[in-house]
């Protein structure tokens, strides 16, 4: 979180010019039609697969309750940290998770990611708030809403006056584990389709056995998993202009034109990735 | 929102530093190259110091894309510099000895597209937005690529996936249940997710410069010092891991660089540090306690 930032207007403008749009669109059936001309069906459907997972992990991160440093004080609601951390910290937590149990077919390893990602950020909210409430003595309130839409519990009595809310009300925590189970399933997928393209491929490219490139082929997919999952990330943190409160903000209504962005630089990521093995 | 904060006062032209890292970088690569062409590994310090020219380049890159208030914080931006790096350099390491100028090409049309799509569809308007993320996916790649022909001797696909991999000559048996594990074997650099160590370390000292100088009391020198710092301190740590992939004697050679060089940056940075403090108290360890009175 850059202390120099100004104030940002609530919620601001939330949809996306035409010219940009289109120009997206273009760049994304351009990368589509390369694959097509290269990788063949596996390449397609590795494609298609990356390109849900980055929308999973672009949507889910306007789910995390983004403090920034603000939160660090007690003076906005929210994980006291940036995107990139809570993303490297929930998200590539559920990846781990995930890969261990690629070899239990997608479904499973998907499923497992999603509960990683979740149980780590469900971990991260639960301290975070013990932390504020019972070390720095401040009670859980949202500014954005005047009831939280969860429970129903009023906040304007509980909030500070010249804070933005603090802590982590309900509405947050239960968004902080819906982006992390988005967000752990996203990275998952991601990284299950790299996986499969390499198990495929690289015993032909580089004349071996597919046991002896077994462990290039998960570090190469997990690497460039990695890779694409920040990239992801960062996008759709621009867009919340670093911090958000959860799912009742404002700001979420932005996520359209970052699912915009996240297909695209999925697209344009696992393209790379994939024609590694196949040009 | 697109409102410049801080202005650069004085130094080095972005422009200069821009060139100068970029040149750096693609001629300490290729002298690292030197390695395959004389079938030696000494050269491969150069790598590392290919990484250093290109991690103060993107620091300053850094510098000029935060003061705008991206609001997402400093290390965000060494994420997705390393991100999209990641992406580039590896898909460059097929082109063989062309491998960095594909890098290059490849991660400035990465970093394009991304910078386009952060100022246009996620309404960002920051005006050095698409330079900025273009830069630092050439440095991200850049510096990943430095560091790999460090560790591994050469920055090609099959150098870092098929140099044997020994810890003090003796050959590390990599595939458990393969049936010739104890006769072949593929590299640890990426078999072993070395490249995740590299990738961190380097993204740590992308960002650390800039994280830690920022502020009204900012001087171009002292960040670029401190980046490389950094940089080297990667490099010591990129050298005990080389020790495992090149042969003992280009692992101490690129070592001993890395730790002079850190040492000769950080009493450097040190020294500017004092000078642009506003006064300094030299915190001794403990005073020993002086018995009676």
């Amino acid at each position: 979180m850059s202390a120099l930032g100004g104030p940002k207007p609530a919620g601001g403008s939330t949809g996306i010019a035409p010219v940009p749009a289109l120009v997206s669109l273009v760049i994304f059936v351009i990368i589509f039609a390369v694959m097509y001309m290269f990788g063949g069906s596996l390449g397609m459907t590795a494609l298609i697969g990356i390109v849900i997972g980055g929308l999973l992990i672009g949507f889910g991160v306007h789910f995390v309750p983004v403090g920034g440093a603000p939160a660090a004080m007690g003076q906005a609601p929210g994980i006291a940290t940036g995107v990139a951390m809570l993303a490297a910290g929930g998200g590539l937590a559920g990846l781990f998770g995930g890969a261990w149990a690629a070899s239990q077919g997608t479904v499973v390893a998907v499923v497992t990611g999603a509960i990683g990602g979740g149980l780590m950020l469900a971990i991260t909210c639960f301290f975070v708030n013990f932390i504020y409430i019972y070390g720095m003595g401040i009670p859980a309130a949202s500014g954005k809403v005047k009831k939280d839409p969860i429970t129903g519990d009023s906040q304007a009595e509980y909030k500070s006056q010249g804070t933005e809310g603090h802590g982590l009300p309900f509405v947050s925590f239960v968004g902080g584990v819906i982006g992390g189970i988005l967000g752990g399933a996203g990275g998952t997928l991601i990284y299950l389709m790299l996986l499969n393209v390499y198990q495929t491929s690289l015993p032909g490219v580089m004349k071996a056995t597919a046991a002896q490139v077994a462990p290039i082929a998960v570090s190469l997919a997990g690497m460039f998993a990695i890779g694409m999952f920040l990239v992801i990330a960062v996008l759709a943190a621009y867009n919340i202009t670093g911090t958000i409160e959860g799912p009742h903000d404002p700001k979420f209504k932005r996520f359209p034109r970052a699912l915009v962005a996240s297909a695209v630089a999925s697209a344009l990521c696992g393209v790379a990735a994939i024609l590694l093995v196949m040009v | 929102m697109s409102v410049k904060i801080e202005v650069i006062e004085g130094g080095i032209p972005h422009q200069k530093i821009l060139i100068a890292g970029l040149v750096l970088a693609v001629i300490g690569l290729y002298l690292s190259y030197l390695n395959v062409l004389l079938g030696t590994q000494m050269f491969a310090f150069f790598g590392g110091l290919a990484a250093i020219a290109a991690l103060v380049w993107g620091s300053h890159s850094i510098k000029i894309l935060a003061s705008y208030g991206i609001g997402t914080g400093v290390p965000s931006a060494g994420m997705i510099a390393f991100g999209s790096g990641v992406i580039a350099f590896l898909f460059a390491t097929k082109f063989g000895v062309l491998a960095p100028i594909v890098a290059i090409i490849l991660a400035a049309i990465i970093g394009a597209i991304l910078g386009y799509l952060a100022n246009e569809v996620l309404s960002m308007h920051i005006p050095v937005m698409i330079k900025s993320l273009t830069e630092m996916a050439v440095v991200g790649a850049l510096t990943l690529m430095g560091f790999s022909a460090m560790i591994s001797g050469s920055f090609t696909f099959s150098a870092l996936t098929s140099t044997p991999t020994s810890v003090i000559g003796k050959l590390l048996a990599m595939f458990l249940g393969s049936p010739n594990a104890a006769t072949t074997s593929f590299s640890l650099y990426i078999g072993g997710a070395l490249i995740a160590t590299v990738f961190l370390l380097g993204a740590i000292a992308i960002q650390h410069g800039f994280n830690a100088c920022l502020g009204p009391g900012w001087k171009q020198d002292r960040m670029l010092m401190l980046t490389a710092e950094c940089g080297f301190l990667s490099m010591i740590v990129a050298a005990v891991m080389s020790a495992a992939l090149i042969n003992p004697a280009a692992a101490i050679l690129s070592f001993i660089i890395g730790l002079v060089g850190w040492y000769y940056t950080y009493m450097k940075y040190i020294e500017l540090s004092k000078r642009d403090a506003a006064s300094w108290l030299d915190a001794k360890p403990i005073p020993e306690v002086v018995e009676g009175h």
